[in-house]
């Protein structure tokens, strides 16, 4: 991210410290506050989210499995509005979601399977309580795949949408009816589960550009020259990895203002980690590529989400990499993690792209100069799956025609729109 | 005294180029004193003016340089027993255009003119008074100033304004100067229609073009960078190009961004109509990519920090040329020559 943005926000590490110290309601508010004027984007945002996640599950009140999805879908909407164009925050909401109706389900079918090991789980975290009974008639709380329970599903939320006012007070309806009978037991050790969960998310997130890292010698060979496009940690962590194993060349390229009166060059602790490491370095301060694609090998950039169709949401200009890179036949590699895959499709929003100030172009003292001049920076773009070759997962690399089965792994039907389930505030 | 300091100039200045690009040449600022003692005066200047880019497109080097040429055959004096066409071109000519390529590796359209130029010497009888000859090449030169660049800048302008039409969006990257003519023409003619610019922010050019298009009244759109470019193009009507040179294979050799900007417009299916005058067409030189010729931006020439000047955009992302003496897709205009 831009270096120069950091300064006047808190650090997340800060932000999230002082979840643990304030009202959950406050601390959802500054979270909000911060997404709405940018100062926690991009990763920064995911972790955000988790934590902020973990922070309803363990101090909103809740009684049973429904009014804990319904705080966690009012408070990752409210997230999700906050920053229309951080794909990965709804993202993390729907983990959430998913992982609460999974631990609800497997608690269900352990309360009716009384020898299981998490009985004696549930005994242990909560020290009072009573042995669960077994519920007469099970429910499959979470509908199967087939396109008859997905249209049951709309219809539901359809209900929703139209007759509650506010859905975390709302009485459970249709078909997860039976799940409010939860005991009380079962809603200590849910809570601790869905917390667990929450932990292995944030784990996830933190391991993912390592993991990725770890595929660099697949993918680089000795001698090339890979363009890495405006470098995310998630590139600069995969090229300094490449670095320890093999010699080549990177060419760093930015779309920067060259007017941002660095004191250094954008991304001098990159290029010395890899100069040390025998990697030689040059940085591009071009416009175009088009000029430098025929010396590239290859492309790499990091994505701020892939879109369900496999098209990606990324820092303006690497669609002009990916772009150039695909015309000349030059393989283009995307380092995206699976918790920004979105099983979503792009909005209009999205491929029109995001707008920044223009003032770091355009001065607006030079009055003659700007005179009802319209300025549009852009600071995202949106690029077709047609230019992506590689998706380079923490799980391996992918192609597009696979994406589906990484959505349907991560995410459940039901919780996809789960934003749009609640109706405006 | 002053010969030996120069190879350490040129090496200091080459020697932070990424190993990659080492083939590309750089212009270079050579100081008054180290120039040969053979220069022209006024050939000094347009060297020094070269080479800190304060002429900078390839139309204005031309006209400079043959302004220079001009003084250069007004002072020239044949020595006893030689003639012009034979003494002029060695002895004379050839220490200019060297100390000119030494400034900054020579513009094609100069190229082109110094060739014409050194055939119309050669086709002078040996006989030929000196006065007669020097008449006749400052007259040529003065037809060439002309035709091919101001009459050409007036034609292309007035035909390519024609192109465009009611309610249309022009989209074009930097400023080029024939494009600015066009659009300034069109709207003289009365027509209204909207100006996209995407710049170079590292050049920034394309701001002068907004303030120039602006106080003729035209809506602009203005772009900073190529950030954006696929949603921008594809609400375009047609792009509008111009370029320094244009390569015998068709492709078009222009300030860095032109191919990214013409392809992006070809894959959304725009037309990118290219402005370039006749002047600039290299018949014998193919480039199919950017690193054959270029130039390297000598204020930006180390591993640090490194730009090219130019970048080749191949003909199947130009839709047409618009020259001054016809209009047509990307290799026509190459035989026009």
């Amino acid at each position: 991210m831009a270096p120069s943005q950091a300064s006047y926000a808190p650090s997340l590490d800060n932000l999230i410290k002082s979840f643990n110290s304030q009202p959950l309601e406050a601390s959802i508010e500054s979270l909000i506050f911060l997404l709405k004027r940018r100062q926690v984007k991009g990763d920064e945002c995911a972790r955000a989210t988790a934590h902020i996640l973990r922070q309803v599950v363990a101090k909103s009140k809740w009684h049973d499995v429904d009014q804990l999805l319904s705080r966690v879908q009012s408070a990752g909407s409210r997230l999700v509005r906050a920053a229309p164009l951080e794909p990965v925050i709804g993202n993390i909401v729907r983990r959430v979601l998913g992982l609460i109706r999974d631990e609800a389900s497997e608690d269900r079918n352990n309360a009716d399977d009384v020898t299981s090991e998490a009985a004696s789980d549930i005994q242990t975290l909560g020290p009072s309580a009573p042995p669960p009974l077994p519920r007469p008639v099970p429910v499959p709380i979470r509908p199967g795949p087939s396109a008859i329970s997905a249209g049951m599903q709309v219809s539901k939320s359809m209900f929703n949408l139209l007759s509650v006012a506010d859905p975390g007070d709302s009485p459970a309806t249709g078909a997860s009816t039976p799940l409010s009978q939860a005991q009380p037991a079962s809603v200590h050790a849910l809570r601790s589960e869905v917390m667990d969960g929450i932990e292995e998310i944030l784990d996830e997130i933190n391991q993912a550009d390592d993991q990725i890292a770890g595929f660099s010698d697949i993918q680089i060979h000795p001698g090339d020259y890979v363009l890495a496009y405006q470098p995310t940690r998630s590139v600069e962590r995969f090229l300094v990895k490449a670095a320890s194993k093999r010699r080549f060349t990177v060419i760093i390229a930015c779309l920067d203002s060259p007017n941002s009166g660095a004191a250094e060059p954008p991304y001098a602790t990159l290029r010395k980690k890899l100069n040390t490491a025998g990697v030689n370095t040059i940085n591009l301060v071009s416009n175009g590529l088009m000029a430098y694609i025929p010396r590239v090998n290859k492309v790499i950039f990091g994505a701020k989400a892939v879109y369900q169709n496999g098209g990606l949401l990324v820092d303006s200009g690497c669609c002009i990499a990916a772009q150039a890179a695909h015309e000349h036949l030059k393989p283009v590699i995307v380092l995206c993690p699976v918790y920004k895959f979105c099983p979503e499709d792009p909005s209009d929003e999205v491929s029109r792209g995001e707008l920044g100030t223009p003032s770091s172009y355009v001065s607006y003292a030079n009055g003659p100069g700007v005179d009802a001049l319209e300025v549009e920076n852009t600071v995202t773009d949106y690029i077709p799956p047609e230019l992506v070759d590689v998706y380079l997962t923490n799980l391996g690399p992918q192609t597009r025609h696979h994406l589906a089965s990484i959505l349907a792994d991560h995410y459940k039907t039901e919780d996809i729109g789960f934003s749009l389930q609640l109706g405006e505030p | 005294g002053r010969r030996p300091s120069m190879p350490i100039v040129e090496k200091d200045a080459r020697s932070g180029i990424p190993e990659s690009f080492s083939h590309v040449p750089m212009a270079k600022r050579i100081p008054m004193s180290q120039a040969h003692k053979d220069v022209h005066p006024a050939v000094l200047a347009v060297g020094q003016q070269m080479a800190t880019f304060a002429l900078k497109d390839s139309i204005s080097r031309l006209k400079a340089t043959l302004l220079a040429f001009r003084k250069v055959i007004e002072s020239y004096e044949t020595p006893k027993g030689n003639s012009l066409s034979r003494h002029f071109v060695p002895h004379v000519l050839n220490p200019q255009i060297e100390y000119l390529t030494e400034c900054r590796p020579m513009c094609f359209a100069m190229g082109n003119a110094i060739r014409l130029l050194k055939g119309k010497v050669n086709k002078f009888d040996i006989d030929t008074a000196e006065d007669e000859a020097k008449e006749g090449l400052l007259e040529w030169i003065d037809l060439l100033i002309n035709e091919r660049i101001t009459l050409a800048e007036f034609s292309i302008a007035r035909n390519a304004a024609q192109s465009i039409k009611e309610g249309d969006t022009i989209l074009t990257y930097g400023r080029h100067r024939l494009v600015e003519k066009t659009l300034l023409e069109a709207k003289r003619n009365g027509k209204s229609f909207d100006v996209t610019i995407i710049d170079d922010p590292y050049e920034r050019s394309g701001q002068e073009l907004a303030k120039a298009l602006r106080q003729a009244g035209i809506h602009v759109l203005y772009s900073p960078n190529l950030g954006g470019l696929r949603p921008k193009v594809a609400e375009a009507s047609n792009v509008f190009l111009g370029g320094e040179a244009i390569f015998a294979n068709g492709s078009l050799h222009a300030a860095s961004g032109t191919a990214d900007v013409a392809m992006a417009a070809m894959n959304a299916g725009v037309k990118v109509i290219v402005l370039c005058e006749t002047i600039n067409f290299d018949r014998d030189r193919v480039s199919v990519d950017a690193l054959t010729y270029n130039e390297i931006d000598p204020e930006r020439n180390t591993a640090d920090c490194f730009r090219l000047l130019f970048d080749v955009t191949h003909d199947k992302y130009i839709t047409g040329v618009i020259t001054e003496f016809e209009s047509g897709g990307g290799n026509s205009p190459a035989q026009a020559i």
